[in-house]
């Protein structure tokens, strides 16, 4: 049952490229996949019967006339045309088949039929020379580092988001590019994407474990509708998680909720509270729309998990750190964790440097006169209070002695301090601009205190899982 | 026949039986009595009053909205009548009778075969109201000691198990409980569409399946 991920490597990291239905059209997809494809360092194999050459590229009539031995096939090509594609990918020897047509088994029974085809065609190769097929109805794969992208929306209209260390299986392709695109937008990096679409033959428990190998993927985030083996699925995460964190959502919440109600356990179990329950029970978290997916990610990717959930406030103005306080302590409208009292030691050290009407007390307020000077003292002391897990750092910049130095600051304690840190700042362009700089330095920053909260809650519970792994 | 060998030949379980197959598996039931066919009462129940007299057979799985469940009978002599008006009600069917346990903190435990993950444990506060109150959690099984105590701790109703207005619900005693739950569910719960222990009553000192429901999964969806 267990496969080795290894043979996947052609997805992701291919010497060489055939591209089929390659297209002179710019608007056809056939024609932007190799135009995006040439940025990467793999060798490209343009394939139309009807054309000489397309971008200067010389075009290969068929599969078989390429000289050289293919590692990765891109199907651009209409659904009834795939079977004979594979079939020709299965005489060349390729070793991954990228298959980005829909009107498959998502259409209706002749879309099934071609599936089943495609399955007996892949499967009548010899054993060990069997390409791995991905799709249909895809949006293919993305690696960001080595620029190997079959993505064919528009990259002028869809910037994509450059290498960082998250990778993203999704089973629908055009949700996983709008979400990479707005996380993008905010410094956030991927190791990879891949969707998989109707999951013929590589499937999320494959990819699950090909990015637990992968040397570039510190984190993996899923966007799942049906899970094609449940057990398998659990079983995958509970042996990666403890290296890499996962983090899936799951939606189609209420679908078979309905059904099977004749007992309580049914009726109360719908088909979600199955899925919460085996998702915790595996130590995967679960976001429930797609900014808590890439916000969990964030924080777990760089963030420091802790176990003892006491945590302080450091901020620049004082209603924030009120507002920040109710969400990190209320049961019910926030996430139960506790403010550390400081030490008395830390309170006169804070009195003594920060200004006279500042708070010494946590949530520790310098004011919004203070000076990067301030925030940076102030840090410090959190920083030795031994009582203290995390500090949640609300950075606004009113202050007229405030500047892009305190992202510096807060940084370098980011990576060498002992404590876990978030940042929160909210407001225009400034803000921005300092959330960008820290996310791109790793530091889990939102423009929102309530995001912010939720990433710490994200770090703790992380911490908690970690301290009580079960022996399985 | 068994319980277990039923249930593996698919043919769906009466009251008595689910506890008979609970009750393998470690779950603690009610001391019980089961008079089937004719048979009549012995002279001397071998448990104390008061008593539950329920009628328990395959195909009535909602006992109490047939009139099907008799509750507080103190004496012999309410019993004897109990048992002849329950065979009127329900002719040829087998009378239950059992220990009426007291009153104690109500908690429902379930498992459910899920088309995703399988077989799966459930663990909510609330007897009867526990679809009202929706404070519940579910496990894949098998779980172990530590998931146990983790769903206890995960419902909003756990600081009954931690102490609360000089009561104590014991944690322990449903841990076992649940594990025990969960073993039924590694070794047969391709068998088993839904499974209510409904309630499961918790005391300080022990806990005792009161109630217990199996629907069976059908034939061509069980291995």
């Amino acid at each position: 049952m267990k496969r080795t991920p290894s043979n996947l490597k052609a997805l992701f990291d291919p010497r060489t490229v055939a591209v089929l239905g390659v297209s002179r059209d710019p608007s056809k997809i056939g024609h932007l996949v190799f135009r995006y494809m040439l940025d990467s360092e793999a060798k490209l194999f343009p394939v139309n019967p009807s054309a000489s050459d397309i971008l200067g590229h010389r075009c290969y009539p068929s599969l078989g006339s390429i000289p050289e031995d293919v590692d990765m096939a891109v199907l651009a090509l209409p659904a009834s045309a795939t079977p004979q594609a594979v079939r020709e990918c299965v005489n060349k020897g390729v070793k991954a088949i990228v298959c980005l047509a829909s009107g498959f088994g998502e259409t209706g029974s002749e879309g099934k039929r071609l599936e089943e085809e495609i399955k007996k065609i892949l499967a009548s190769a010899p054993p060990g020379r069997r390409p791995r097929f991905l799709g249909p109805n895809t949006l293919g794969v993305y690696v960001p580092r080595r620029r190997i992208e079959t993505i064919f929306t528009s990259r002028e209209r869809n910037p994509r988001p450059g290498p960082g260390g998250i990778a993203f299986i999704s089973q629908s392709g055009a949700t996983a590019v709008c979400i990479m695109e707005a996380a993008a937008a905010v410094g956030v990096g991927f190791s990879a994407f891949v969707g998989i679409g109707n999951k013929l033959d590589v499937d999320e428990n494959e990819l699950i474990d090909y990015f637990a190998a992968d040397p570039e993927t510190s984190t993996i985030i899923m966007y799942l509708e049906s899970f094609k083996d449940g057990r398998a699925f659990l079983e995958s995460c509970r042996r990666i998680v403890p290296q890499k964190p996962v983090i899936v959502l799951k939606a189609g919440r209420s679908e078979s909720g309905a059904k099977a109600a004749a007992l309580h356990t049914g009726s109360l179990a719908g088909s979600d509270r199955v899925v919460d329950g085996a998702l915790a029970q595996a130590r995967v978290f679960r976001a429930y729309d797609e900014e808590e997916l890439v916000d969990l990610a964030r924080a777990l990717d760089h963030g420091r998990p802790f176990t003892g959930g006491r945590v302080a406030i450091l901020t620049t103005a004082g209603g924030m750190g009120v507002i920040a306080a109710d969400l990190l302590e209320s049961q019910d409208k926030g996430v139960g964790l506790k403010l550390a009292p400081l030490s008395e030691e830390g309170k006169a050290k804070l009195r003594s440097i920060l200004l006279p009407f500042a708070s010494a007390n946590n949530p520790v307020d310098v004011t919004a006169n203070a000076s990067n000077d301030h925030y940076a003292a102030a840090l410090e002391v959190l920083e030795s209070e031994p009582d203290l897990d995390a500090i949640l750092c609300i950075m606004q910049f009113q202050s007229p002695f405030v500047d892009e130095h305190l992202m510096g600051i807060v940084t370098d304690w980011f990576h060498r301090g002992e404590k876990s840190i978030v940042v929160t700042s909210i407001g225009g362009e400034l803000s921005q601009h300092a959330l960008k700089t820290l996310t791109e330095s790793g530091v889990p920053a939102y423009p929102s205190i309530w995001r912010g909260v939720r990433a710490i809650s994200a770090l703790h519970k992380r911490g908690v899982w970690a301290s009580t792994n079960s022996k399985r | 026949m068994k319980a277990k060998d039923l249930l593996l030949s698919h043919m769906p379980l009466a009251e008595h039986q689910v506890k008979e197959l609970i009750q393998s598996y470690g779950v603690p039931v009610p001391q019980r009595l089961v008079l089937e066919g004719d048979e009549s009462l012995p002279r001397r129940l071998p448990f104390p009053y008061p008593v539950v007299v329920k009628v328990s057979d395959p195909q009535i799985l909602h006992k109490s909205e047939v009139g099907g469940v008799r509750l507080g009978i103190k004496n012999r002599a309410q019993l004897e009548r109990t048992v002849s008006s329950m065979r009127e009600d329900f002719p040829g069917k087998a009378v239950l009778i059992e220990v009426q346990e007291p009153p104690g903190v109500e908690a429902i435990v379930g498992l459910i075969y899920d088309s995703a993950f399988g077989s799966s444990i459930m663990l909510g506060m609330g007897g009867i109201l526990t679809e009202l109150y929706q404070d519940v959690t579910f496990r894949v099984t098998p779980i172990d000691e530590s998931d146990a105590y983790e769903m206890i701790s995960l419902l909003r109703g756990s600081r009954l198990f931690e102490g609360f207005r000089n009561f104590k619900a014991n944690k322990s005693a449903l841990a076992s409980l649940l594990l025990a739950v969960s073993r039924l569910g590694e070794e047969l719960g391709e068998r088993i569409a839904q499974m209510d222990l409904n309630p499961v009553i918790v005391y300080e000192d022990r806990c005792v399946a009161v109630d217990a429901k199996l629907l069976l999964r059908e034939r061509s969806a069980a291995l």
